[in-house]
Order: structure tokens, then C-alpha cells, then sequence
């Protein structure tokens, strides 16, 4: 049913109204076409066509620290096709990653208090008092509807929150950051949730890589910048998993014993099931326990080798599939005989996670499950829009003929 | 008009129920949200900031910190101080990451921007 709001004068006889549709009813466009017959019957043909008018998908992805340019956002952007960039001639200092059909929004360009304000208070990035979940809220819910916004930007390297930039409405959005699926309201808009549990072992190993190399910092140094955050992460990120809709865990590699280099990894892909529009990867058999080495007569493996496991679960009192990876891959048809034995993967051609993993070869992770579950993830995510849509659009038509 | 008269549309009294117009204030403005925005920005400096100067502040944050928590190692102010020099350590890795990416090869660079040129056309299938 389509309330009409306003109507314009008729102009020709075969003319188009735009009407705008009330705001009980879908968000969705709808053009009237009005066609009077030459034999002046009584009758009216109204065909109602619909143009979505920009139906936006909203992904939510929890990650610790620092945003916008992560690997993972890099490989789901890439799914879509396109290269995703910082708003051309904008400020530099950007969180905001934009492509043809994704827009990345950093969370933390909703801090409402800055870099000094936080130390004042003494409190960390990772408190929800140190952000504006209100406007998180209601910009999340404008760019779902279709209406741009001014979103502001939180500036990592000064610490300030910058001159506010103009985000347009995308076909998919993502809003990535430490507490997308901390405000209620907010979880309710995303259409699908990811969470990235990195274990404290691999989280050390990681900043490790990553600081050593930065004059000023030393072993304990980093230590001792975990074990302060901690509290806070535990307290407030933490718990988001629960609400996840999958959950890719990252922890020390059980193939080789004592093993504190951190370079080989396990990684779980844990997938709710019941989700709508997401079915989870199985391997072999849905439901089933799977303990799966595909080394050995057929592909020869280096050490350590590569591991599967797949089997259900229960996470937080949700049914879950668990899809596991322990190891490494080394070259390229280790790959393709993984992705030739995974199943329900919502690729469009064979061969297609093992495309994705070599075009962006240089990443880190791409030799192992991370980059593997991450690359299926936005297949996933891909599947999820593309129902979606097609969802979204059978349904006016229907209600039409009703 | 005269097509309108000659088919005998009777425009004077519109089939359409029509109900009272709602006026369209609100969805106007949002359909045209750069026509409300005020333009009286500080012009800032559009340089990005260099590597140098991250790295200093990183240093300096961890000496901040470590000072802060000698004091009092529970207490917000040590743990912001922390958290701090977290941030800025991310910030410092993405700009050395950004700066391996891009600069180094001056043709990607300006394909990047330009892919429609002769140049940088790609054939992949």
C-alpha cells in the first residue's frame, strides 16, 4: 500500500508521478505510471515499478586497535572488485576507505573525547565513554536509509577530532572499529557481524613484529601496553563476541610444540548457524566431525604442514560450525586441493578463493588460515548482499499483486 | 495544455484520491545535503604528516607513560597513557606500511590514479 502524499498536476496523458512514498511504508521508491485508454473505459492500468532506492547492507567487523587500512578490509573490498581508497582530496589523515560498492567507516571517528580529553579522565579508547554512540547510531541508520552524512574524523596522529567529511550512502558499508556491536541499537541495523579474536599469545607476537622496529620501545614496553589495555578490552570488547555472527580465532599453532615464534598459526572460523542468508562452510559433510591432513600421497607438504578440523559446537549458547586451519601453505596447488575439498564456500567459479588469496599474495596472512577464512568471509559476505538484494526487491513487487 | 483538452482530461478533478500534502521540508534538505552545509571551515593545512614526526611522538608517549605509571600503576591515568602509546604505535606502523606501498614505484602511483590512460590499461582476460 502506497499512501499518496502529494500529487503534481497532470501534464501530458501519458505522464510518470513521482510520488513519495509515506514513511509507514518501505523506503523504497515508487513510480506510478498512469495510462488512460483512447476508449475512455472506466479502467485504470497502474503499473507500479520500483526502483530500490539505495537498500544499504551494513557489516559490522570488531577488531582491537587502529583501523581503515586493515588487511581484512583490503581482501572484502577486493571480493567486490576495486580498489578501496582514502575520500580523494579530502584529509589526508582519513580513516574512510571508499570503493565502487563498499565504504569503510573507522568507529573511532566517533571518540567524543580526544586524545587529551581521555588522558584527563583517564580513560582509554576502548571505554564506551569515551564515544558518541548516539551519533554512531543515528549516521549508521541515515547511510542505511539511503541519506548522506557528516561524519567526523578522528585524526590517530594528533589526536584530534578534525573538520567532519561527507560520506554518500554506498551499496555495502562497513563500520569496522572496537564497539560496533556494543550499542544495542546499533547491532540491530548490522546485517551481518564479524568478530577477530586474536589470543594474547599471538596479539604479543604480533605487536612484537610490529614495535621492535620503532625507536623508544623495548620488550617491556609493549608488555607493559598490553597488560594495561587489558581490563578494558576484557571488560567492554570482549563480550561483543557473543553477538557475532562469525568469528574468525587466531591462536598458537598446536603442530609444533613450544612454539612462540607466532608465524605459524591456528586459526577457527566460527560460524553461527541459523543466520539468515549465510549458510557456514562445512567440509565433507554438514554437522559431522571432520579431522582432515591433506598431506600426504596425493600433495606433499613442507613442515609443519596443514591441518583441518570441522566439526559443530555450541559458543555462547549459539549452535556453531567450527571450521579449523593449522599451518601453512606453501605454494598454489596446496591451495586449490584445500579449496576443491571445502564446501558451500558461495564462490561463482572453481578456483576462486585461490584467485583471491594469490592477487593479494603480499598480505600478511595469506599463506595461512587467517587469509583463508578472512578471503571466505567476503565471499560469504558477498553471497549475504547479493539475497539480499534480490530479497529486497521481490518483495514491493509482490505486495504489488497482492 | 491542448493535448490535455483534446483527449478530454478532465484536470480540474484528478482520479487520484489525494490526501493532504505533507510538507516536504525534511526530505528536501536531505536529498540536498551539501546545499546546508556551512562553509566557513579553518582551511587547514592538507600536508600529511611525515614518518619523522610519528615516530618522535611514540617515543615521547612512552616516556609519558612510563612516567605516569611509576607514580601509580592502577591507576586511568596510567592506563590512558598506555593506551595512548598503543595507538600511536599502530599509527606509526600504518604510515611506514603506506609509505612502503606507495612511493616507490612512481609509475603505480600515477596508474593508481589514472587507469583509464594508455599506460596503465590492464587486459586480463
Amino acid at each position: 500500500m502506497a499512501a499518496v502524499s502529494t500529487i503534481y498536476s497532470t501534464q501530458a496523458l501519458n505522464s510518470t508521478h513521482f510520488l513519495t512514498s509515506s514513511p509507514s511504508s518501505s523506503t523504497s521508491k515508487q513510480v506510478f505510471f498512469y495510462r488512460r485508454h483512447q476508449s475512455q473505459t472506466n479502467r485504470r492500468f497502474n503499473t507500479i515499478i520500483t526502483c530500490a532506492a539505495q537498500q544499504t547492507v551494513v557489516i559490522g567487523l570488531a577488531a582491537d586497535s587502529g583501523c581503515g587500512k586493515s588487511t581484512f578490509m583490503r581482501r572484502l573490498t577486493s571480493v567486490f572488485g576495486g580498489a578501496a581508497e582514502p575520500p580523494k582530496g579530502g584529509n589526508p589523515d582519513s580513516n574512510t576507505l571508499i570503493s565502487d560498492m563498499t565504504t569503510v567507516i573507522c568507529l573511532d571517528d566517533y571518540h567524543s573525547l580526544d586524545r587529551t580529553g581521555r588522558k584527563e579522565k583517564g580513560v582509554t579508547a576502548l571505554d564506551p565513554r569515551a564515544n558518541d554512540f548516539d551519533l554512531m547510531y543515528e549516521q549508521v541508520k541515515a547511510l542505511k536509509s539511503g541519506i548522506a552524512v557528516e561524519k567526523p574524523i578522528y585524526n590517530h596522529v594528533t589526536g584530534l577530532l578534525d573538520a567532519p567529511e561527507l560520506i554518500q550512502p554506498p551499496k555495502i558499508l562497513v563500520i569496522e572499529g572496537l564497539h560496533p556491536m556494543f550499542d544495542e541499537r546499533v547491532r540491530e541495523l548490522l546485517d551481518f557481524s564479524i568478530y577477530l579474536d586474536i589470543s594474547n599469545e599471538v596479539k604479543f607476537a604480533w605487536k612484537i613484529q610490529r614495535d621492535m622496529a620503532e625507536r623508544g620501545h623495548s620488550l617491556e614496553s609493549i608488555k607493559a601496553s598490553i597488560e594495561a589495555r587489558k581490563p578494558d578490552f576484557d571488560a567492554f570488547i570482549d563480550p561483543q563476541k557473543q553477538y557475532a555472527d562469525a568469528v574468525i580465532e587466531v591462536l598458537p599453532t598446536q603442530l609444533i610444540p613450544d612454539d612462540n615464534e607466532g608465524k605459524v598459526l591456528r586459526v577457527r572460523l566460527i560460524m553461527k548457524e541459523g543466520v539468515k542468508y549465510f549458510s557456514p562452510v562445512y567440509l565433507f559433510d554438514e554437522g559431522s566431525t571432520i579431522s582432515w591432513i591433506p598431506c600426504g600421497r596425493k600433495l606433499t607438504c613442507s613442515y609443519p604442514g596443514i591441518k583441518f578440523n570441522y566439526e559443530p559446537d555450541t559458543y555462547f549458547d549459539h549452535e556453531v560450525s567450527v571450521l579449523e586451519m593449522d599451518g601453512q601453505f606453501d605454494r598454489l596447488d596446496e591451495l586449490i586441493y584445500v579449496e576443491s575439498h571445502l564446501s558451500n564456500l558461495s564462490t561463482k567459479f572453481y578456483g576462486e578463493v585461490t584467485q583471491q588469496m594469490l592477487k593479494h599474495a603480499d598480505f600478511p596472512g595469506s599463506n595461512n588460515g587467517t587469509g583463508l577464512f578472512q578471503t571466505i568471509v567476503g565471499l560469504k559476505i558477498r553471497d549475504l548482499y547479493e539475497q539480499l538484494i534480490a530479497n529486497r526487491a521481490t518483495v514491493p513487487a509482490e505486495a504489488a499483486k497482492a | 495544455m491542448t493535448t490535455v483538452a483534446a483527449t478530454g482530461l478532465n484536470v480540474a478533478t484528478p482520479r487520484a484520491v489525494v490526501l493532504p500534502a505533507a510538507r516536504l521540508h525534511a526530505p528536501v534538505r536531505l536529498n540536498y545535503p551539501w546545499k546546508f552545509v556551512s562553509m566557513n571551515r579553518m582551511v587547514m593545512s592538507v600536508k600529511a604528516t611525515s614518518e619523522g614526526e610519528i615516530s618522535d611522538k611514540v617515543e615521547k608517549s612512552i616516556q609519558e607513560a612510563k612516567e605516569t605509571c611509576a607514580d601509580d600503576p592502577v591507576s586511568g591515568e596510567c592506563v590512558a597513557a598506555w593506551d595512548e602509546v598503543e595507538e600511536l604505535s599502530a599509527a606509526a606502523s600504518h604510515a611506514r606500511d603506506k609509505k612502503k606501498a606507495g612511493g616507490s614505484d612512481p609509475l603505480e602511483e600515477y596508474c593508481s590514479d589514472n587507469p583509464e590512460t594508455d599506460e596503465c590499461r590492464t587486459y586480463d582476460n
